[in-house]
């Protein structure tokens, strides 16, 4: 508004300096002047991709779990006790180590699924076991940055540490038995029903998370696995497990 | 090519700030909404499962 009245005051001195400024330069001047201003453009798209990667794809991807994991609980309350039905997600994963709250898991491991923020459980290609399965590998995969990063504190995850699954009437907690820092990612035998190479030869229940590793990039996978110490029925209120207090 | 957009920008140095922010907010939005979507996925950062289809390994 105040800029407006004074339009007329600037404008002059404006359209005087700028031609004059500009003729002398050669046409070779005006080419390298036009070429360094593409490269800072590109530097400073770069940089916004930077942040689209670390920050808002998080913001997007945590809004979005929010929104389907206060789907997964109304359905919960709202359904018979004992009905068992996993198509909005199949619970909630708690990893205290991890300092990131609850993870919402649901089914398949496509780049599409897991940008929503979520953890998701493999069906392919080795299908995992859910925790309510007598035996089985509950195997599991989700973002190290951005979409939500679910799992970026997966090196923090030491032996002992707990990881507990939450269903609408079961907690099941598990504990950390053995991680493995760097392997292939066509390494599809960390997910088998027995992981051998995490040391086990028998049937159990056990739960692999696996993520990428070195952070930022998508070069090795990191994978930690546990297995199911007990089960605890939900109570009403939903009292946590004392691991998680 | 940033001189040239400006001298082409009407009004005074502040209308022409004013156009100028609103383009370049422009300019950001087009690139959160549809480029850096479209890009990532090209982008080997995101890939987190152990998948053995295209591997000597798979099962």
């Amino acid at each position: 508004m105040a800029a407006r009245t004074e339009r007329n005051a600037v404008e002059r001195p404006d359209t005087e300096t700028a031609p004059s400024r500009w003729k002398p330069r050669g046409r070779i001047a005006a080419a390298i002047g036009v070429f360094g201003e593409l490269l800072i453009t590109a530097g400073l798209v770069l940089g916004l991709f930077v942040a689209y990667s670390l920050w808002w794809t998080n913001v997007l991807a945590d809004r979005e779990a929010g929104k389907q994991g206060d789907e997964v609980r109304q359905q919960w309350e709202s359904s018979a006790p004992g009905a068992r039905d996993i198509k909005g997600g199949a619970g909630f994963l708690h990893v205290p180590a991890m300092k990131n709250g609850e993870v919402l898991v649901t089914e398949g491991t496509d780049t599409e699924r897991l940008n929503a923020g979520v953890a998701g459980y493999y069906t392919e290609p080795v299908k995992a076991a859910l925790p309510w399965d007598k035996q089985g590998n509950f195997s599991l995969a989700a973002h190290r940055d951005g979409h939500g990063a679910k799992f970026h504190n997966i090196d923090k995850l030491k032996d002992g540490d707990s990881i507990v699954f939450e269903t609408k009437d079961t907690w099941y907690v598990y504990k950390v038995y053995a991680t493995l820092p760097e392997t292939s990612k066509y390494n599809v035998k960390v997910l088998d029903p027995v992981p051998k190479e995490s040391g086990k030869s028998e049937p159990g229940r056990y739960i692999t998370l696996t993520t990428c590793t070195p952070v930022l990039t998508s070069k090795y996978r990191y994978v930690v696995w546990g297995e199911l110490e007990r089960t605890e029925k939900v109570d009403e209120k939903r009292t946590p497990p004392a691991e998680l207090r | 090519m940033y001189g040239w957009i400006w001298r082409h920008l009407p009004g005074n140095a502040w209308v022409r700030a004013f156009i100028s922010f609103v383009l370049i907010l422009a300019a950001v939005y087009v690139l959160f909404q549809y480029v850096f979507p479209w890009a990532e996925p090209l982008l080997p950062f995101g890939d987190v499962t152990v998948d053995g289809q295209n591997g000597s390994n798979g099962s």
